[in-house]
């Protein structure tokens, strides 16, 4: 029997931020170029992937953000089991995709950690880490974009209004979180 | 405090609340609202600094930041004193504490004064000039000149202060909220554009706003009026965000900016605890205007710099906007109309003005009029050729100039009396920013001045630094320009009545002639660098042509205000000179920062634990509890070695590799860089990227590849895995992790779009525990005891995927060390409980946990490389003796080519080789260079050592090194050269241990 632990140990409050990590969540790395490729998407978990550059798209259980002209990350929209890894999601688009070479479906689950931001001061605080224009971003639901934090690799997701997902490698988010709490706590 | 010194009509400082400060050690009082400087002013103190290099006494010249002289070391904390400061811009606070620099033992009594006598003997070039010679004297020379060098204290104790950087991405950024700025930025706020206006003073509104003259008119308000009440609009405006005590330090191009925002240098201690000190804004604007007004010039006259000088706008500034006065008898010496505004500013407040002296015939402008109304004298035509008082200004003496200024009408001599002369030489527009962004100037013959011409990017110039100088021009051409820039119909500013007093003669002469020869005055141009117009002259005699020459030759224009007063009068002194028009001299490079800034501010926060980044491994916590020193790979916080008690680093590797070697170690190999490969050609792609052939590699099978450059050279190593048909998980070092990936997306992107392959990076997915060692199987076997751990089933390089529990994981039997050994890939969560179970499993077998420099010891053992440390990108595979694994029949692989070059074919490269020293307890040091012949001069280097270690399975000192034909001298015997000693060494196979690989299958 193994323990699941995760890297951020805490939920932490600011004035006008909340910072908490949200898991387990299932993510998985969808590669693929050909119209089959998205059609088979499509049919299996009732998603359309978006196409447009920095959106995304969201279904009941999954959101999925565009990465670059051929790649998605799918997002799971509620947590998932510890106890076991077997996600059904990936084993259907596993041999619906990869086994057939439509694309490639790979299991990202623990490659990334998602950090929510949430309150009216999280786009003050991506100013004091991030070159990224948030202008018309933080006015737009669904916006998302890969970019740099801290000079950290980040995909930010803008789920809803006040709140934002930062997804960061695992192994940086010790000290992603470190530095978030650094600099929210001057806001 | 000399109340006599305040006038009462300031808005802008707040009486009720007085504030104290030290200066040179004695207490002041001032006001809310005084700068340093004002606040000297005020209690009668001038003399605030001593020059450069004569350590002439200096007062406050300016009332901005191109102040040359009132240069002061604020604080005496060792850890946040600043040297270098403008006191004319230090807003005072409670607490404050400054002195005077560059000055010994005092400001009023300073030994350096001596340089001022001694001064014929230093002209420019003195120190290249003189130091030249006897050559090996130089060292003692520099002692003494060190010691002379620089202004200021620098801080010798860490920065205690915060800073922080932040990012603002605008439609329209406004530098400058001088009457231009505010105009422009109201403009482009009510056109809906999201606006930012900075300005590096703690009020906006430029000169204008404390301008109360009658003749100044605008909208039929007094200009100062009308542009309150347009800033009170505009602080109802909501598109727009204001920042003061912001100055714009660089000027980049695509309109990238950065500015230094100041946030609690004017607080006092208590009110700045635990704020950010000062912010630097990295600035990306659509569009940038720049408003940054224009800065008065001094007149180059013979002693030109005694403490009671000043610029006749400062004066100015200090009577209107702080209420200080700056002399009790005051006069004004000018080429323009400028000095009369000051007069009769300081003429309605009744303070005595003796006199203007104008180098101008004549001028019938209204506001000249307005002073000969008030009973004003003017000395039309005349010059200031000495002055006198050395701490403090007392008199002048003037002459009457001839017609053409070069020389005197008669020799007469005037002497009177005075304690402040406020001078005006004309208007320099601001252009720093705009030449910093790459435009391009144009000279003016008419005002003489240097004016935007090509813009670079998406800006525009308007006001005074644009050459605007009168009020009706202003407004008008702003308006004009801002409608042509912002591309809209109407500024609101279009029909606006302006009432002014217009300039009706200009006279320039850019030094004023003396009654003495130039050799024997001392007409200051670069104040701060005690540079004159004497010194330039001297530098044109001896050759020097161009102006960049001539400022490193003189010093001119450098220093903390980089020449912001005294540059023109340099340009205009050798156009002159030399016959040359002043528009072909050209100016010399505006370089950022336009102000100073401190180092905090551009380093932000990236210090202490924010200097670089660092990753964990999921087993990171483990690792801390149980003792274990770190080592950066990368960016990674990597297990070093897990000392136990007193242990030492060397006593611990010995234990740590003898353990794994005798029964099981367990290592955390979580950062190697892993790649999932997909897609029909992926076989095909990896053929491509390694030296070896992979289409017939089994299904569940792994195998050991090099990568190479397009040059040949080994780039990276690691071991792939066959998953399925099409399906692959390759490893990569773990430093070149993301350069890998992104090369191979790269060839994939560009090289060979044709091969359906994706890619994803899986490195932080993965938790990876290696256990080593001839009762490994035995502890995996307690582990998932439902494995078959037999060759047969689960043979060296090959994979199993398994279930620890319920959650799922791959194993693959692949070895660094030559010991039978797993690693055990799971997902990243479930890495540390993994670790602690293997630990619990292997308990009865010692299990030892080990970290990288074991890792290392243990591999060299067996001869297996790691790139970078034993290759540095000069070795190919054959260079490495690993041509086993390049491919002879394959069509292709990146750097194939390179390998048939003729230089990379030499029997005489660099080659891998095993050392063995004579005597088995000498460890050789990594890097240490190897040599075939003594006494040989010069000696021929033939290597060096690449690794070195002792070790404990062998009982012996083992190396790698690379040295040149190495493959052809097995037993040859070689030397090391060491500071103290030579060592002898032979040359072996690299293979130290097992080379029959029987470890493997134990």
């Amino acid at each position: 029997m193994l323990n699941y632990t995760s890297p951020i140990k805490e939920v932490k409050k600011y004035s006008g931020l909340t910072v908490s990590e949200i898991s387990p969540l299932m993510k998985l790395n969808l590669r693929g170029k050909s119209r089959d490729f998205l059609t088979t998407i499509g049919q299996n978990i009732n998603i359309i992937l978006p196409l447009e550059a920095n959106t995304s798209a969201s279904s009941e259980n999954y959101t999925a953000i565009w990465l670059s002209p051929d790649e998605w990350m799918l997002v799971s929209n509620r947590t998932v089991n510890k106890e076991n890894n077997d996600y059904e999601i990936e084993k259907l688009l596993f041999n619906k995709i990869s086994k057939t070479n439509l694309g490639s479906v790979t299991d990202v689950t623990d490659q990334l950690v998602m950090i929510n931001l949430s309150g009216e001061k999280i786009f003050d605080l991506l100013s004091t880490g991030s070159p990224f224009n948030f202008n018309d971003f933080r006015f737009k639901k669904g916006s998302s974009t890969q970019t740099l934090l801290a000079q950290i690799d980040v995909i930010i997701h803008h789920n809803q209004i006040n709140s934002v997902n930062l997804f960061v490698r695992r192994s940086f988010s010790e000290h992603l979180m470190s530095w978030i709490n650094d600099s929210a706590s001057r806001l | 405090m000399s109340q006599n010194l305040r006038v009462k009509s300031s808005n802008f400082i707040d009486e009720t609340s007085r504030i104290s400060f030290k200066f040179n050690g004695k207490t002041y009082y001032g006001f809310k609202g005084d700068t340093l400087a004002s606040a000297l002013l005020a209690n009668d103190i001038h003399l605030v600094g001593r020059s450069f290099k004569y350590h002439r006494p200096r007062g406050i010249m300016t009332s901005g930041s191109e102040e040359p002289n009132a240069i002061v070391q604020v604080g005496n904390d060792k850890a946040i004193t600043e040297p270098n400061v403008r006191a004319t811009e230090v807003e005072i606070y409670n607490g404050l504490e400054a002195k005077s620099q560059n000055c010994w033992p005092s400001v009023n009594f300073d030994i350096g004064g001596i340089n001022n006598f001694l001064s014929p003997l230093l002209p420019a070039g003195f120190y290249y000039k003189t130091f030249m010679w006897p050559a090996s004297f130089w060292e003692k020379y520099e002692i003494a000149i060190r010691h002379s060098a620089g202004l200021g204290r620098s801080p010798t104790k860490p920065d205690t202060d915060i800073y922080e950087h932040r990012y603002i991405h605008c439609d329209v950024l406004v530098i400058g909220a001088g009457i231009s700025g505010i105009m422009a930025a109201k403009t482009a706020t009510k056109n809906n554009l999201n606006t930012l206006l900075l300005d590096e003073k703690n009020e906006l509104g430029g000169m204008t706003i404390y301008q109360n003259s009658e003749k100044f008119k605008i909208d039929n308000k007094i200009s100062s009026e009308w542009l309150n009440d347009e800033i009170e609009e505009l602080n109802k405006l909501d598109n727009l965000e204001i920042k003061t005590r912001t100055s714009v330090a660089a000027y980049h191009g695509y309109n990238y900016l950065l500015a230094r925002e100041n946030l609690t240098d004017h607080l006092s201690k208590d009110e700045k605890e635990n704020k950010v000190r000062q912010r630097l804004l990295k600035i990306r604007a659509k569009k940038v205007i720049v408003a940054t007004g224009s800065l008065e010039r001094p007149l180059v006259f013979n002693n030109n710099d005694r403490p009671g000088i000043m610029l006749s706008s400062a004066v100015k500034k200090y009577a209107d906007y702080y209420g200080v006065i700056c002399g009790k008898n005051n006069i004004f010496f000018t080429n323009n109309d400028t000095a009369y505004e000051s007069a009769i500013s300081l003429l309605k407040k009744g303070i005595n003005v003796h006199c203007i002296i104008d180098i101008r015939e004549n001028s019938n402008s209204s506001i000249v009029k307005e002073a000969q109304d008030l009973g004003l004298k003017i000395y039309w035509s005349h010059t200031i050729v000495d002055t006198h008082g050395y701490k403090r200004l007392k008199q002048i003496s003037i002459m009457e100039l001839s017609k053409d200024g070069q020389s005197f009408a008669n020799s007469n001599k005037i002497v009177l009396d005075c304690d402040c002369l406020g001078m005006s030489g004309g208007w320099t527009p601001a252009v720093h920013l705009f030449t910093q962004s790459g435009g391009k100037l144009k000279f003016r013959e008419k005002d003489q001045v240097f004016i935007p011409n090509k813009y670079q990017s998406e800006q525009v110039s308007i006001g005074s630094c644009n050459g605007d100088f009168e009020l009706d021009e202003i407004i008008k051409n702003s308006s004009d320009i801002l409608k042509d820039f912002l591309k809209i119909e109407k500024t609101g500013f279009d029909n606006i009545n302006v009432e002014t007093s217009k300039e009706t003669s200009k006279k320039n002469i850019w030094l004023l002639p003396s009654d003495k020869i130039v050799g024997k005055t001392k007409p200051f141009v670069d104040y701060q660098n005690d540079a004159t117009a004497k010194d330039i002259k001297l530098a044109l005699r001896e050759g020097f042509r161009s102006i960049e020459h001539v400022k490193r030759y003189t010093t001119t224009g450098m220093g903390t205000d980089q020449g912001k007063l005294g540059n023109m009068h340099a340009l205009g002194i050798i156009a002159d000179t030399t016959g040359v028009k002043m528009g072909e001299v050209g100016t010399t490079t505006f370089r950022p920062p336009y102000t100073p800034l401190t180092f905090g501010t551009i380093v932000g926060r990236n210090v202490g634990e924010y200097f670089d980044i660092f990753r964990r491994t999921p087993m990171n916590d483990w690792h801390i509890n149980n003792n274990a020193e770190f080592e950066n790979v990368g960016q990674w916080k990597r297990a070093w070695y897990y000392p136990r008690g007193n242990e030492t680093m060397y006593e611990a590797v010995q234990r740590e590799s003898k353990a794994t070697r005798e029964s099981a170690g367990i290592l955390d190999a979580s950062t190697l860089g892993k790649i999932d490969i997909q897609g029909s050609d992926a076989s095909e792609f990896l053929n491509r990227v390694y030296t070896n052939a992979w289409s017939k590699l089994g299904i569940g099978k792994c195998r050991y590849g090099l990568m190479l450059n397009e040059d040949g050279m080994v780039y990276d190593d690691g071991v792939t895995t066959r998953l399925g048909e099409n399906h692959y998980i390759m490893t990569t070092t773990t430093g070149g992790a993301a350069n890998v990936m992104g090369k191979l997306e790269d060839y994939l992107q560009t090289e060979w779009p044709e091969l359906d392959v994706y890619l994803t990076s899986v490195t932080d997915h993965f938790a990876t525990a290696t256990i080593g060692g001839p009762n490994s199987k035995k502890i995996l076997n307690k582990l998932i005891p439902d494995l078959d751990l037999s060759d047969e089933n689960f043979p060296h390089m090959s994979f199993k995927e398994e279930k620890i529990g319920k959650i799922n994981c791959r194993i693959m039997r692949i070895s660094f060390t030559g010991e039978l050994s797993y690693e055990i890939n799971i997902q990243a969560s479930y890495g540390k409980s993994l670790w602690e179970q293997c630990m619990d499993a292997g308990k009865e077998f010692n299990i030892t946990p080990y970290g990288t420099e074991t890792m290392h010891l243990l591999r060299a053992e067996k001869g297996f490389i790691i790139v970078g440390q034993d290759t540095d990108g000069t070795m190919t595979p054959i260079d490495l003796q690993m041509d086993w694994v390049v491919s002879k029949k394959k069509y292709d692989f990146i750097g194939k080519r390179s390998l048939y070059r003729s230089d990379t074919m030499r029997e005489d490269r660099k080659q891998m080789v095993g050392l063995l020293t004579n005597d088995p307890n000498t460890v050789l040091e990594e890097g240490a260079q190897i040599i075939s012949e003594l006494n040989q001069t010069p000696v021929k280097m033939l290597g060096h050592v690449t690794s070195s270690y002792f070790s404990p399975n062998l009982g012996k000192s083992i190396a790698l090194a690379v040295v040149k034909g190495g493959k052809n001298m097995m037993g040859k015997k070689l030397f090391i050269p060491m500071e103290d000693k030579t060592i002898n060494v032979t040359v072996v196979d690299p293979i130290f241990l097992d080379k029959e690989n029987k470890k493997l299958n134990a």
